[in-house]
């Protein structure tokens, strides 16, 4: 079950309030900041997601990202097996929105997600990985650290 | 992709981070240059209208409990369900105890670019509601302010000329 329970209107110029925080953080503080920002909205905001993935449950991890992106009419496809979780975008919502409103998309938008991701595995036995394809797209991979 | 219904809790972590830099201030101005892009030249050119039709869609989009009305002279905006604050709150993380200053932090310079003045009544910063009223002129809006400062504790309001 999701923590944060959100069944209403959305307010997509919210990415653009986003993109220019990241834009202002990055250059008024330096990405390190702006990651560590991020790091932490990951590890405290998502904390039950955090904490259920410690204890092995990825079941909040896998509605979250397909409750929030499916919200946002976004393009994807979530693969799930014992030991990994793939989340393929083929169309960022956020990317999506920000072209339509005109605004040139942030070179820090992608470190919203690798550090969110990792922020939200930090301390538990999953780690995240994501390879940026261009163009709104990407795949996010939530792995199981599997002892030997 | 921090998801635009989780945003504002994005935000929140945002202002503690800039709280402890002594940023807030400088961001908020930022920020309400950013909002210039959504809403100035509606507020510039047709003024109250402008308002209260950016604030019917933000009271759908957001989800808001709010009381708005266009009166004579004025826009009475009564916040009374906030979802940005009731997110802020209702978030492991925990909220920002100055996470309301923002509100008057980007649309107090937005309106006076916009020709507009603007009382603002805080009502506390732990609760979900706040009162707002917008106007054109400015000895109406000083009236305003005036009988608020009377009846109201003074600290709480605020205004933008």
């Amino acid at each position: 079950m999701l923590r944060y329970q959100e069944n209403n209107e959305l307010h997509r110029d919210f990415h653009g309030t986003t993109n220019t925080t990241l834009d202002y953080i990055a250059e008024n503080y330096g990405v390190d900041a702006l990651k560590s920002l991020l790091r932490r909205t990951g590890r405290e905001v998502y904390k039950s997601i955090r904490e259920k993935l410690a204890k092995g449950d990825a079941g909040e991890l896998i509605e979250h990202l397909n409750w929030f992106f499916h919200r946002e009419n976004g393009k994807y496809q979530l693969t799930v097996d014992e030991n990994e979780i793939r989340f393929e975008v083929f169309e960022c919502p956020a990317h999506r929105h920000l072209k339509k409103l005109g605004m040139p998309i942030s070179p820090y938008s992608c470190l919203q997600t690798s550090e969110l991701n990792a922020g939200m595995c930090e301390g538990t036995c999953w780690t995240s990985s994501v390879e940026i394809l261009g163009g709104g797209r990407c795949v996010q991979i939530f792995r199981k650290k599997v002892s030997k | 992709m921090i998801p635009s219904d989780h945003f504002v809790r994005f935000y929140n972590e945002v202002f503690k981070f800039l709280d402890e830099k002594n940023g807030l201030e400088k961001y908020y101005s930022h920020i309400s240059s950013h909002q210039e892009f959504h809403c100035l030249k509606e507020f510039s050119e047709k003024k109250l209208r402008g308002v209260y039709d950016y604030y019917v869609k933000i009271r759908k989009e957001e989800n808001c409990g709010m009381e708005l009305r266009l009166e004579k002279d004025c826009i009475y905006l009564g916040m009374t369900a906030c979802p940005s604050l009731a997110k802020a709150i209702d978030n492991d993380a925990g909220v920002c105890p100055k996470y309301c200053l923002h509100c008057p932090g980007w649309t107090f310079p937005l309106y006076r670019k916009a020709g507009l003045f603007q009382v603002k009544d805080m009502m506390g910063l732990e609760n979900p509601r706040c009162r707002s009223w917008i106007f054109e002129d400015r000895e109406k809006a000083q009236k305003k302010y005036d009988e608020l400062i009377e009846t109201c504790p003074p600290e709480m309001i605020k205004k933008n000329f």
